[in-house]
């Protein structure tokens, strides 16, 4: 079939106009979509006497960067006013542990549901499946009786317990799935070289897993840093997460409304997976639709 | 070195039976070649002497000690997967000498021995490559290196060649053969292709639905094939077969086959006098004769004087080469004839054929067993 010629489609001169309207609709639609973002910078960078007298859409008259300081050290939480600062070490020594901890977790139980096969192991993983589809809200008391009874109520460290169980039933499916297409003549040939269940895992497994590594920390970080439910109710005054604490310095409100340090404080929160994404977002991707295309 | 035994191998995965008492006994430095068609057993049983699969009954030996539970590290054998199984991780060098480092041989060893294994299998040079930068050829070669490092007592291998393009795959079978004789080790060989298993084997073990249906040197399973699925199985093209009636004669005992000639009907009478076998017993029924496609040739070229000479019409000829296949249709069987390039001028409508009805094989048809 070397004789037929590849298929091209017409280039037909009349399309000009469709593509301008094209380009067009495409950039409207992006306008739109990135006003509100447009918005909170500006408001962010912009002093009070300048939100009150000004439109919400003009450029900032001078670059303003008090709302941010006030936000970060200064600003009133309930009663403390200390701004975003100690919240923001809270998260930040909350999701570490937790994203770490339950991305392990879940490489080692994905790599033993695939590569050790034992009676019983689909049924366990969809028991563990399972678990992606509880919504939190049902397990919030038998999660704050559990946290009770251990003793870590109102901690960071009760938190990160919270995140690493709920967040292993996603970073199993990860991990299975990517060890899935994985072909177990690997483990069976290390098994006849010598290696056991962890020197596998250590020296085959691992080094073979940083697209979904990549992909289940980027989810777990986001998943944890946004969460708001588990903190609300599980933590108070001190021990907040930073979402938490936002909302409440947001609703703490005395005498005249700050919208600059209300959208300075949401961008504070919100950089750091922001930040994960920019960095690490096209290996997200790529690891998301490893292995689906050869099954 | 060492001899392996498999005493009565039964596996059960709940009620399906794959193996049903498999027992083969291998001398050492033999080389086994375990054939049949996919789903016959013969992974299972290589997984087995492995350690990889356990044995529902029975017993593996490697010398004379009993392994069943014996760890696949602890047998002292070593494997090539077919899809290779390197390391994708790992350098080449750190590939071969990664089952040394488990083992705690210590590095100077170890590096001596892969520049060794490496010198001997001519790939020193890619030593510190990753196997994505190999080709399938050097990945094979990389596969053996990784068995050839330990010096196992047995090395298994599961249809190695079987990824390999049709140049390649020679070469490499000529490589194993080269391999074994040089280290006279005891090898035992999972293949489908019966070409494969001819070449390499010192004897085969022939597997069909769990059962081992013949154990036999190569030449044993070309000529005397215990039943047809054997005949049918090994030989390329493989063995015709013709069912006919036996019948006595005034020259000794016949069978008659019907068959074109110039365009005419006409029945020939395949002279089975000089069949070793004593075919009184089957006068009056029916048998099936089996005839390799080179027992069928032209005339003057078997070695044997005895050949008779039958005349028939040809339906179709396919050149190979070497050789061309003519095809015939006889008792409305179709038969392939085996002769020389040279005569394919005249391959067209009837010839003068020699058939060497001393070595065809005969069978029950009703047990398929061959009867001699």
């Amino acid at each position: 079939m070397s004789d037929t010629t590849t298929f091209k489609p017409a280039q037909n001169k009349s399309t000009l106009p469709a593509r301008l309207l094209l380009w067009l609709i495409l950039g409207v639609f992006a306008i739109w979509f990135l006003l509100p973002a447009y918005v909170v910078v500006g408001t962010s960078l912009k002093g009070l006497e300048e939100i009150r007298g000004g439109s919400l859409l003009s450029l900032p008259h001078e670059l303003n960067f008090w709302a941010w300081r006030h936000a970060w050290s200064e600003a009133c939480i309930g009663v403390k006013c200390t701004g975003l600062e100690p919240y923001f070490w809270n998260s930040v020594a909350i999701a570490l542990p937790s994203v770490a901890l339950s991305t392990f977790l879940g490489a080692l139980t994905g790599y033993s549901l695939t590569k050790w096969q034992f009676p019983g192991a689909n049924l366990v993983f969809a028991l563990i499946l399972f678990g992606c589809f509880v919504p939190f809200q049902v397990v919030i008391l038998p999660m704050a009786q559990t946290l009770g009874i251990i003793g870590i109520t109102n901690t960071v460290y009760g938190l990160i317990l919270v995140h690493t169980v709920y967040g292993l039933a996603f970073t199993t499916l990860f991990f299975r799935n990517y060890y899935v297409t994985i072909p177990d003549e690997l483990v069976r040939a290390a098994t006849i070289d010598g290696a056991g269940f962890f020197t596998i895992f250590r020296r085959i497994i691992l080094p073979l897993s940083p697209p979904i590594i990549v992909v289940s920390v980027i989810w777990q970080f986001t998943q944890i840093w946004n969460d708001f439910l588990f903190g609300a109710s599980f933590t108070t005054g001190g021990a907040q997460p930073i979402m938490v604490a936002m909302n409440n310095l947001v609703n703490t409100t005395t005498g005249v409304k700050q919208y600059n340090v209300d959208m300075a404080a949401a961008l504070i929160t919100a950089a750091p997976t922001i930040l994960v994404y920019i960095v690490a977002g096209r290996y997200f991707v790529r690891g998301l639709t490893a292995g689906s295309v050869k099954g | 070195m060492a001899s392996l035994t498999i005493k009565n191998a039964v596996k059960r995965y709940g009620n399906v039976e794959v193996l049903k008492g498999v027992s083969i006994d291998l001398q050492d430095g033999e080389f086994l070649v375990l054939l049949g068609a996919s789903g016959c057993g013969k992974s299972t049983l290589l997984n087995m002497i492995a350690g990889l699969e356990t044995l529902t009954e029975g017993d593996i030996m490697i010398g004379d000690r009993i392994i069943n539970d014996v760890h696949p590290k602890d047998r002292d054998i070593a494997m090539v997967f077919q899809s290779y199984a390197l390391y994708p991780n790992m350098t080449v060098g750190k590939n071969i000498a990664f089952g040394l480092e488990m083992r705690g041989v210590p590095k100077a060893e170890r590096d001596k021995a892969v520049q060794e294994v490496a010198k001997m299998l001519q790939m020193d040079h890619l030593l510190d490559r990753k196997p994505a930068q190999l080709s399938g050829g050097q990945r094979q070669r990389v596969a053996m290196g990784r068995a050839l490092v330990r010096r196992p007592k047995v090395f298994l291998f599961d249809e190695p060649l079987s990824n390999l393009d049709a140049k390649l795959r020679l070469e490499m079978r000529t490589e194993i053969k080269r391999l074994h004789k040089r280290l006279n080790a005891t090898m035992v060989y999972v293949t489908h292709d019966q070409i494969e298993a001819l070449t390499l084997a010192d004897r085969i073990a022939i597997l069909k639905g769990g059962e081992v249906q013949q154990l036999a040197s190569p030449a044993e399973i070309y000529d005397a094939p215990v039943n047809m699925f054997v005949a049918g199985l090994v030989g390329s093209p493989p063995m015709n077969f013709v069912t006919a009636t036996v019948q006595r004669t005034d020259r000794g005992i016949g069978a008659e086959v019907r068959m074109l000639a110039n365009g005419a009907d006409q029945v020939v009478l395949l002279d089975l006098t000089g069949n070793a076998a004593d075919l009184s017993q089957h006068i009056g029924r029916e048998i099936v004769i089996g005839l390799r496609p080179e027992m069928i040739t032209q005339v003057g070229q078997t070695a044997n004087s005895k050949a008779q000479t039958v005349t028939s019409d040809i339906d179709v000829t396919e050149a190979t080469g070497a050789d061309t296949l003519c095809v015939l249709t006889w008792n409305d069987k179709e038969v392939m004839a085996r002769v020389s390039s040279g005569y394919a001028q005249v391959l067209e409508g009837t010839m003068d054929f020699a058939v060497d009805m001393t070595r065809a094989c005969l069978f029950d048809p009703a047990t398929e067993m061959r009867i001699a």
